[in-house]
């Protein structure tokens, strides 16, 4: 144990007379970060005094004009969508594609003529999205907002069934005043949602309003895209950090200062832990810097104290198991320098580091939830949400599992290939 | 020194290969207290497996090392508590100051508190670093990050040294500085085996020396002993154009000598005596159509290396 404790306390030493690559490692994920949000453009709050969502600016050209397309497109504008998003109508498809390209949308929605009529009458019709290529994620939340309203449309559509193109015809002949036609219409359709409100009543999901004095943390009522993205940052400078230390089991074995300890009273087992050891230790002193910094320089609430303890330890494990993993499979450091940086860049874009996971498909999600990342994001992410344990036991076991699985195959693989004279 | 200790170093017919390549064949030798003894050979040699076989860190496929009587791989690390091992290579931490290494490496060996200190500063003594032992190895010369790890070998006390050749890459006053330091090492009671490949260093400090090549030992003993090996008279070497059907008949028809080696237009004979001597250099002439160079040698292992292997330590 007293091996242990020297070989780890000699690598932390090696690390603050060094410490230029440690900072390197902490700065890429910062300089990612703020890229980002300069990206966006306003960092302001989404409290009284937190950082804000920006708002998704989006065009719309109504070709048809029907009460439905009026309903599709008035949708977009009532008060609880409209703290999300600006909505502009634009009378022609030339003036909308204009403004797109003069970045003053994210995306251009373009209804066809006929529009509404084709959805009363069942038959299939199309809504054209032209998302703006300058910009990464708001148009793709204009794309994920335009198919839950199709979705939505096409459901009510089938529910109306035949009923549909009388109120097409209706609707067009400007029958609304016609009080007998109302009438059995409103009798065909009650006829038709009897059985549809078993299905529908009583809702399973209940919306119960709350009072608060002051903001919840990370609940400001808006979208907080640094207490969002920051939990992404530090979960890559985290793995960056790993993969950079873990990098001195080769640079050992190149100097021949492991040989020359395995030469003495050193066993491989106590030099591998020892290594893993200062490394979860290098990570956990990264994993707190870069949450002071969140939270001094940008007002990140970490949450409730013994959560985020359990929560970083786990994910320090993780990380350290990774790395471990990561480095029982490399032969040089070039190798492990390439192949590093590869795969925290690769798992840091599947885990959901600058996008959320929730707009993946269904396969991607399944790949994301194999990483670190993954876990580490929501673990963190659940924290600035204002979460305590409920919130992450989840999460947190899953990583502390991948953590002990990781660690304990690094460390085997990593001394059979001691024993194989290659390490 | 306990009088009934087992030898230091005991290497009895150790083999290893790596892959279908034969490092090592059936070395064996032994080192005793007070002794320096050298392994002698050429790069790829199989000096430092030999080395890494004897410091635990690659099993023998056949044979046995023993250390003061116990395995050299025993998983207690009793046996390595024993051994200071210098690696061929700079092997030390150069972010870190020369006291910082050296207690580093004291500490792995058990090494604390006072004794630890005392350790510390003895080596730094020991290798003339004590007026530079804050300052970090990355600002040291090629020749100060020898000495320092020589003296992370020394920091222990060890009872059996191993140095695979401390001397590579520095200039002649530091070489002088660390072979007497090896010395003291033999004087002070402890067993040094000492690879290398320059030959004057060998002949210089070593008491016996092993020859060995291609895994092999070729030849053993005392300086005095290899010797006699080539010969008691001179070693003439010659460079030019002559045939070896040529050479071999100089050395028949001249009395006194023997061919000791011949390739690639370079040969050398051992003479019995000067007489011989100059009888051979007449024939060489005559029977040369053209001469580079002809040297006339004391007998030197250089001169049993290129008789035992057909060519130069150095090739």
């Amino acid at each position: 144990m007293s091996q242990v404790l020297t070989l780890t306390l000699k690598d932390l030493r090696r690390r603050l007379a060094d410490p230029a690559a440690l900072l390197v490692n902490l700065a890429i994920p910062l300089a990612i970060a703020g890229a980002m949000i300069l990206a966006f453009g306003d960092i302001g709050g989404g409290g009284d005094s937190g950082p804000a969502a920006p708002k998704l600016r989006l065009g719309v050209v109504n070709l048809d004009e029907g009460f439905v397309s009026e309903l599709l497109a008035g949708a977009t504008q009532n008060s609880e969508a409209a703290r999300h998003m600006e909505v502009r109508q634009e009378p022609d498809r030339e003036s909308g594609l204009k403004l797109l390209r003069d970045q003053e949308f994210s995306a251009l929605l373009v209804i066809p003529k006929g529009f509404g009529s084709s959805v009363l009458n069942g038959r299939k019709t199309s809504l054209e999205l032209i998302k703006n290529p300058a910009q990464s994620i708001m148009p793709v939340v204009a794309q994920q907002i335009t198919e839950v309203g199709a979705l939505y449309a096409s459901g009510a559509a089938k529910l109306l069934g035949d009923a549909g193109p009388r109120v097409s015809a209706i609707a067009e002949s400007g029958g609304w005043q016609n009080a007998q036609d109302i009438g059995a219409l409103a009798a065909s359709l009650a006829i038709r949602f009897r059985g549809v409100d078993e299905l529908m009543l009583p809702p399973l999901i209940e919306i119960d309003e709350t009072k608060q004095d002051e903001p919840a943390a990370g609940a400001s009522g808006g979208f907080d895209l640094i207490s969002w993205m920051f939990p992404g940052m530090i979960v890559m400078g985290m793995i960056f950090v790993g993969m950079s230390q873990m990098k001195d089991l080769l640079r050992e074995r190149d100097a021949g200062t492991m040989r020359r300890q395995l030469a003495g009273p050193v066993g491989p087992g106590t030099l591998l832990i020892s290594k893993v050891l200062s490394v979860g230790v290098v990570v956990t002193a990264a994993c707190g810097i870069l949450m002071a910094i969140g939270a001094g320089a940008m007002g990140i609430r970490w949450g409730p104290l013994l959560p985020l303890a359990a929560s970083t330890s786990a994910l320090v494990l993780a990380v350290t198991g990774f790395s471990a993993l990561m480095f029982s499979m490399v032969r040089t450091e070039r190798q492990g320098d390439a192949l590093g940086g590869i795969v925290t860049m690769v798992m840091s874009l599947l885990g959901g580091a600058f996008v959320p996971v929730q707009i993946m498909p269904a396969w991607m999600l399944n790949i994301a939830r194999l990483t670190v990342n993954y876990w580490g994001n929501e673990t963190l992410r659940a924290l600035t949400g204002g979460g305590g344990w409920a919130e992450v036991a989840p999460y947190l076991g899953v990583l502390a599992v991948l953590g002990l699985v990781m660690t304990s195959l690094g460390v085997l693989l990593l001394r059979r290939r001691h024993l194989r004279g290659a390490l | 020194m306990a009088g009934d200790e087992p030898e230091a170093l005991q290497v009895s017919d150790v083999r290893y290969s790596y892959g279908k390549a034969r490092a090592v064949d059936g070395v064996s030798f032994s080192v005793r207290r007070g002794e320096i003894f050298g392994l002698l050979g050429p790069n790829g040699a199989g000096k430092t497996t030999t080395i890494s076989m004897i410091s635990g860190l690659l099993p023998p496929e056949s044979g046995q090392v023993l250390i003061f009587g116990a395995e050299a791989t025993d998983p207690s690390g009793r046996a390595r508590l024993r051994m200071g091992v210098v690696p061929q290579e700079i092997a030390l931490y150069e972010e870190l100051s020369a006291r910082e290494n050296l207690r580093f490496w004291g500490e792995i060996y058990g090494l604390k508190g006072a004794s630890l200190d005392k350790a510390v500063n003895q080596a730094l003594e020991q290798v003339g670093l004590a007026d530079r032992a804050i300052e970090r190895a990355s600002k040291y010369s090629g020749g100060l990050k020898r000495r320092l790890n020589l003296a992370i070998g020394l920091v222990h006390s060890p009872d059996l040294l191993l140095l695979d050749e401390p001397t590579v890459g520095i200039d002649p006053q530091a070489r002088l500085r660390i072979l007497g330091l090896v010395k003291a090492q033999a004087a002070a009671g402890r067993a040094v085996l000492y690879t290398s490949h320059y030959l004057e260093e060998a002949e210089q400090i070593c008491d016996r020396i092993a020859v060995v090549d291609h895994g092999r030992v070729l030849a053993m003993g005392t300086v005095a002993e290899l010797r006699r090996l080539v010969g008691e008279g001179p070693v003439v070497t010659l460079k030019g154009d002559v045939s070896p059907e040529q050479l071999q008949m100089v050395a028949d028809r001249t009395p006194g000598v023997s061919l000791i080696s011949a390739s690639g237009g370079a040969a050398s004979f051992s003479a019995s005596d000067a007489a011989a001597c100059s009888g051979l250099v007449r024939e060489l002439f005559a029977a040369a159509t053209k001469v580079d160079d002809l040297r006339v040698q004391e007998p030197t292992l250089e001169a049993l290396f290129l008789k035992l292997t057909g060519r130069e330590l150095r090739d």
